[in-house]
């Protein structure tokens, strides 16, 4: 397998990000039914699904290098945006030595992993050929690397990274990488418990939904990760979406006209997976941040007539919560044109194998 | 109110001597004592007397206090004092905080840095319902906040004080509060009295 990786885009600035029509059709789109509401949506991740982007344990796609690049930039800025408390050592070796196992697993041509040993003190040679890096280091020992082990490799991934430490029956979040979130900060979540940084989240907490997912992470084995999907909206393709930056984003959600609509706004997709860690014991939670622009998801008419189904019967709660207040009147007159109203089957699958021609720009 | 739909804020209850401990350590925000308080908590923590220590900061009149009393100047002097404390704190000991929110999540965050667990901990809110707001955009803390929306003291930017809390920073979220668009400040009211 071949990625044409697109290493001049970008997610800030002139927003040089775009889809080709093969990453549209891969799109995870998160909606079988033509109305939303909170649930414990978690399922096994058994590398297969209704879209491609569940095939490997890291999806790895065309707009890698440039979200590497971008990621580079977030840290620059803000390197709090890499947290790690000190008891934390265990489970960043072992994020470690999962995602350079799966990655050079899934993605022979990329990646590779030489191992002189399974345990620590042994002699590892990594190469990652998109990026350029090749490094040997020994594992286990982090003067070894050119930075501590948890944040060399989430450097070198796509999306963000969060990990749990499990005690008293609850989950921490005593470590992450977080450059492309919908709006939340680590710097304020670090160190907290499963209730508290889902503390803002509506609805969810009296329905139930938070009290069963967290039982049922606290069972979660090694060697079987799930994973759940998260959606938001953003104005334009941007990955740094933080509380720490919105006062640079935030205006763009004045701008958004039904003309502009198709392109400015972003349905922002979370592919969520959960990881039992092995030696630390710890989960980790890898968040993958798909974009696509309300002109590509009409491309696929089911998509585009189902999408607007939903945003329009999204409970109010939700839609304040997602911020989508000031533009989703404009979202959905650009939508409610390309929704004949006629029955969509249940199910997320685009339910074509060629899109449609661009609707606009 | 104290009470909040955002899971992250706090529950404080009424300060009780936990007799499972052999060593416990009042520590009380002096200015925060409504009348009558030290009396009544006195009575609640005779049964430990023998084993308490109360630190009070500030200068309230002190009648018939239980315990061992000694009096601190203010939040600054308890942290010191718990940083620097000589005598090794352990499993036995048992710390019982009474104040403001600030003041009950700093000597918090100061006691769990020597080891104290969620476990040894309790804490009861008194006095005014004032705010410390942390600024999710310059990460500089404003203390002493009472309205609805408040410049930081940071980055000047004017912030919603929202719900959501943390204890490791002892503070509650300020958001950008025109970000979407600049200028457009909504009255400014005092909400925490
Ligand atoms: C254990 C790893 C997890 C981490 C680290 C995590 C983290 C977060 C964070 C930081 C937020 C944003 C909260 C805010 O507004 O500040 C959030 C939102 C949310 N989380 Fe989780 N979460 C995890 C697992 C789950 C699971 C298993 C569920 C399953 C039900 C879930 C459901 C949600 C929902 C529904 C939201 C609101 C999202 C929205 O409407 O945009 N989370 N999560």
């Amino acid at each position: 397998m071949s990625i044409a990786f697109k290493p001049e885009e970008t997610f800030r600035g002139d927003y040089r990000y775009r889809n080709s029509d093969a990453a549209i059709l891969r799109f995870p789109f998160p909606f079988p039914e033509d109305r939303y509401m909170y649930s414990v949506n978690i399922e096994p991740h058994t590398r297969s699904g209704p879209s491609d982007v569940y095939l490997h344990a890291f999806d790895v796609d065309e707009h890698y290098i440039a979200e590497c690049r971008d990621k580079a930039i977030t840290l620059e800025r803000d390197p709090g945006r890499c947290q790690v408390l000190p008891h934390m050592m265990m489970a960043q070796w072992d994020t470690l030595e999962l995602l350079m196992e799966s990655l050079s697993a899934d993605y022979p041509a990329l990646f590779s992993l030489t191992k002189e040993g399974d345990d620590f003190g042994s002699l590892w040679t990594w190469i990652n050929r998109p990026l350029g890096i090749e490094q040997r280091f020994v594992f286990g020992d982090a003067e070894t690397l050119p930075c501590e082990p948890f944040e060399y490799i989430t450097r070198q991934a796509q999306g963000d990274f969060a990990i749990c430490d499990q005690r008293d029956d609850n989950l921490y979040m005593d470590a992450g990488m977080v450059t492309s979130q919908a709006d939340w900060s680590l710097e304020f979540d670090v160190g907290m418990s499963f209730m508290e940084w889902h503390g803002p989240v509506p609805l969810a907490h009296q329905t139930g939904v938070f009290e069963r997912a967290l039982k049922y992470l606290l069972m979660l084995r090694l060697g079987q990760p799930v994973r759940r999907l998260n959606w938001t909206m953003s104005i334009n393709p941007r990955l740094d979406t933080s509380p720490e930056s919105y006062p640079e984003w935030g205006p763009d959600r004045a701008s958004v006209t039904p003309a502009n609509a198709g392109e400015k706004v972003h349905l922002r997709v979370e592919l969520q997976t959960l990881w039992r860690l092995p030696r630390s014991n710890a989960i980790l939670f890898p968040i993958r941040c798909y974009l696509a622009s309300l002109d590509d998801l009409a491309r696929v008419p089911k998509w585009g007539k189902r999408l607007h189904r939903v945003l329009s019967t999204l409970p109010p709660q939700l839609v304040e919560y997602k911020g989508l207040t000031r533009y989703l009147p404009a979202a959905l007159e650009w939508l409610a044109q390309r929704d004949d109203g006629a029955e969509l089957p249940v199910g997320t699958a685009a339910g074509v194998t060629r899109l449609n021609a661009p609707v606009s720009g | 109110m104290m009470h909040s739909d955002i899971k992250s804020r706090p529950a404080y209850q009424a300060l009780v001597p936990d007799l499972a401990g052999s060593r416990h350590l009042l520590v009380i925000e002096g200015d925060a004592l409504p009348p009558g308080r030290l009396a009544t908590l006195s009575n609640t923590f005779a049964p430990v007397a023998d084993s308490l220590h109360t630190w009070l900061t500030g200068a309230p009149a002190v009648e018939g206090i239980a315990g061992k009393l000694w009096q601190l100047g203010s939040v600054e002097d308890v942290l010191d004092t718990l940083a620097c404390a000589t005598r090794g704190y352990g499993m036995g000991d048992r710390l019982y905080v009474l104040g403001t929110e600030p003041f009950l999540w700093s000597v918090a965050g100061a006691a769990a840095l020597i080891g104290f667990g969620p476990g040894q901990l309790q804490l009861e809110h008194a006095g005014s319902l004032r705010r410390r707001v942390w600024c999710t955009h310059c990460h500089v803390t404003t203390e002493n906040v009472t309205t609805g929306i408040v410049a930081c003291r940071g980055c000047s930017r004017h912030l919603l004080v929202r719900d959501h809390f943390s204890r490791r920073l002892g503070a509650f979220m300020g958001v950008m509060v025109d970000a979407e668009a600049p200028g457009e400040i909504p009255a400014i009211e005092e909400v925490f009295a």
